[in-house]
């Protein structure tokens, strides 16, 4: 069986194939894994690779499966949620200006026309009482404000588009 | 003693007052905002009250409302936790007026102590070491300009009422001072109400030391010893470790005493911590009193086995304290880390959102004070604190190889949280030195990053998950829900299996 998962914006190809009492993976046409030992218990995944045995805590939500290894964690998403994710970077790139969170919408400080240069703060957005400046990612000229100061915004909501 | 007390907070502080409140065999209100209605907070109280709308300035900061549910459940007494209202002089004297008792010090102490600035010129009177910069607040920004001139920058702009990094900012030239001095006014307004800002110097490559105090109403006073606090990030402290690394015996009875003078100067009765930074040469300065109980005081409580809120709403009900100097010793080594809702890889932005899966850890020497479960919403509204993993140990080296090996038993899925990154921090060679200031994240920034060296463990896990996870558990979502304990059972009773 092949996988395809989506870790911070890279693609990782995972083939699993099931022998008997173990089950053999290659990661990305290249790093093979021998795993035995394999029980998965509600929320908890255990096998053993490479000799070491390995507890992991998951949660499959949707597409998304959580997992926490010795205290980190790994979010990793199947592929064919890769194309509706291109927007969710973490970079604020070309036409528009995004909150990285669900907050409240302090401060509009351009307005529409308005010529704006690359890092000019173009709205100010406070969650958990943290303001966080958005800049804007190039030169240009304000095409569009959308929400006004004291609004509540929504993750990813675009909130200033450039022309 | 009191019969009923209202507490004026949410998440895990308003839990940790609700306990001492039932050891103290006091009943308990709690109060809520309309989002935080299935919080967990409540699970804990006798009775309930809605205080008003999700925003903070609505609810939790909503005097006239707090007021009211006191006075409807006829709480005879309101404490105020951390944050919110919690140092706020308009509520103590609101309270006082209406014949409630505030745990805390007198509105007449608050105002002394809680604002930064009247603080600093109480403290100057008794020869405790000051850092150089404004003595009063201003909106005037010729002034601030003037005495950054003076004192050379950087400075270190701060709101008067502020705490919790809420409303600083650090100032390198002159150029930056005007927007951040707007900065400053606007999250001190939204967080504390008020938007009185000073400047002082800002002083380099310093420690953060705090002494705890307590103090009755019968002039008796004891310091139950020093919280290291350096590690902080956006001047917010994350790690909290007790006794610190940086101190000797010498050095700790002199700030100890020093903290004692503070309080008395200020008459400040109650619970109150007396903030310090230590420079480089081993000078301290005063920084400021916190006049809350705070986020960190149970590592103080572990090494000291005093129970500080119990103590402080004692003295709040005219107990006399019945601990001396001499009886109070420090013994072993605690730290505590603050587990947050946001992500430490991506600037520290908050991720309010639904903890799908939760497994808190447990074990000798291990106390974890939490304000969440598994299922509950972490709104967007307020402080990211999730929680805090606190133990204690004989000796420092013991205490960190605890709490690492407990981060890694602290399992939070659906939002992302610091705990990674915490235990990156507490396993770096650096922090192990004990040789360390408040820029230590700033300077190791780079080392920090997390180095997903497990990637293969964790596609191999999802691999495995997807393909076995699945069938095994056909009716998926109602099987791992299955699981989720309710606020009203116990939470994490994970059994955890040893890696080694």
């Amino acid at each position: 069986m092949n996988y395809k998962f989506n870790f911070l914006e890279k693609t990782h190809k995972i083939n699993l194939e099931k022998a008997d009492d173990l089950f053999k993976i290659i990661i990305n046409d290249k790093q093979e894994y021998t795993i035995t030992d394999v029980e998965v218990e509600s929320n908890l995944i255990s096998f053993k690779a490479d000799d070491k045995t390995y507890n992991i805590y998951c949660f499959s939500d949707k597409d998304k499966t959580h997992l926490s290894i010795d205290g980190e964690n790994y979010t990793l998403e199947l592929e064919k949620d890769i194309a509706t994710k291109a927007k969710t970077g973490k970079q604020q790139k070309g036409n528009s200006v995004f909150s990285p969170m669900p907050g409240l919408l302090v401060k509009v400080p351009v307005s529409v026309g308005d010529k704006v240069k690359s890092g000019t703060t173009l709205a100010i957005v406070e969650a958990m009482k943290m303001q966080n400046e958005l800049p804007s990612p190039r030169d240009g000229i304000v095409k569009k404000i959308n929400g006004k100061e004291g609004e509540q915004v929504d993750a990813l909501q675009v909130i200033v588009e450039l022309e | 003693m009191f019969k009923k007390i209202l507490i004026a907070n949410r998440g895990e502080i308003a839990i940790r007052v609700a306990k001492a409140c039932k050891e103290l065999g006091i009943s308990t209100v709690g109060v809520y905002s309309t989002i935080d209605k299935k919080s967990l907070h409540l699970r804990f109280m006798d009775e309930t009250v809605w205080i008003g709308d999700s925003p903070a300035i609505s609810s939790y900061l909503n005097i006239e409302a707090i007021l009211e549910a006191a006075k409807k459940t006829k709480a005879e007494a309101i404490h105020p936790g951390y944050g919110f209202l919690a140092e706020n002089e308009k509520f103590a004297k609101a309270c006082e007026d209406a014949g409630i008792i505030f745990i805390g010090p007198s509105s007449k102490a608050l105002s002394l102590v809680g604002d930064k600035v009247a603080s600093r010129n109480t403290v100057k009177k008794v020869d405790v070491p000051i850092i150089p910069g404004m003595h009063m607040t201003s909106t005037d920004i010729s002034l601030f300009k003037k005495t950054a001139e003076k004192t050379g920058y950087p400075v270190m702009i701060k709101a008067s009422m502020g705490g919790g990094g809420k409303g600083m900012r650090v100032v390198h030239n002159e150029k930056d001072l005007e927007k951040s001095i707007a900065i400053s006014q606007r999250e001190a307004l939204s967080s504390f109400g008020d938007d009185s800002i000073y400047l002082e110097k800002y002083i380099e490559e310093p420690r953060h030391i705090e002494f705890q105090v307590l103090r009755d109403n019968y002039g008796n006073c004891v310091h139950l010893f020093e919280r290291e606090c350096s590690i902080q990030r956006r001047h917010q402290k994350i790690i909290e470790e007790t006794p610190s690394p940086a101190l000797n015996d010498e050095l700790r009875i002199e700030m100890g005493e020093a903290a004692k003078k503070v309080i008395e100067a200020s008459d400040y009765t109650t619970a109150g911590t007396v903030e310090f930074l230590l420079d480089k040469n081993k000078k301290f300065y005063f920084l400021e009193v916190n006049a809350r109980i705070q986020v960190e005081h149970p590592i103080t409580e572990m090494v000291t086995g005093v129970d500080l809120v119990r103590e402080q709403i004692k003295i709040a009900a005219c107990e006399k304290l019945l601990l001396s100097q001499d009886q109070i010793k420090q013994n072993g080594h605690a730290i505590e880390t603050r587990i947050y809702a946001e992500d430490p890889d991506n600037n520290f932005v908050p991720s309010p959102g639904k903890i799908l899966f939760l497994s808190e850890p447990k074990g000798p020497g291990i106390r974890v004070d939490s304000g969440i479960y598994q299922g509950c919403n972490i709104p967007p509204h307020y402080d990211p604190i999730l929680s805090k993993l606190i133990v204690w140990s004989e000796n420092r080296n013991m205490s960190i190889v605890r709490i690492s090996e407990n981060l890694k038993e602290y399992i939070i899925l659906g939002i992302k949280t610091n705990i990674g990154y915490l235990k990156r921090i507490i396993d770096s060679k650096n922090f192990a030195s004990g040789d360390y200031d408040t820029h230590f994240i700033d300077e190791h920034e780079e080392s920090l990053l997390p180095k997903q060296e497990k990637l293969n463990i964790a596609l191999i896990a999802g691999a495995l998950n997807k393909s076995l996870g699945i069938s095994k558990r056909a009716k998926e979502y109602d099987s791992q829900y299955s699981q989720m304990t309710t606020p009203w059972q116990e939470i994490g009773k994970w059994e955890i299996c040893s890696l080694s």
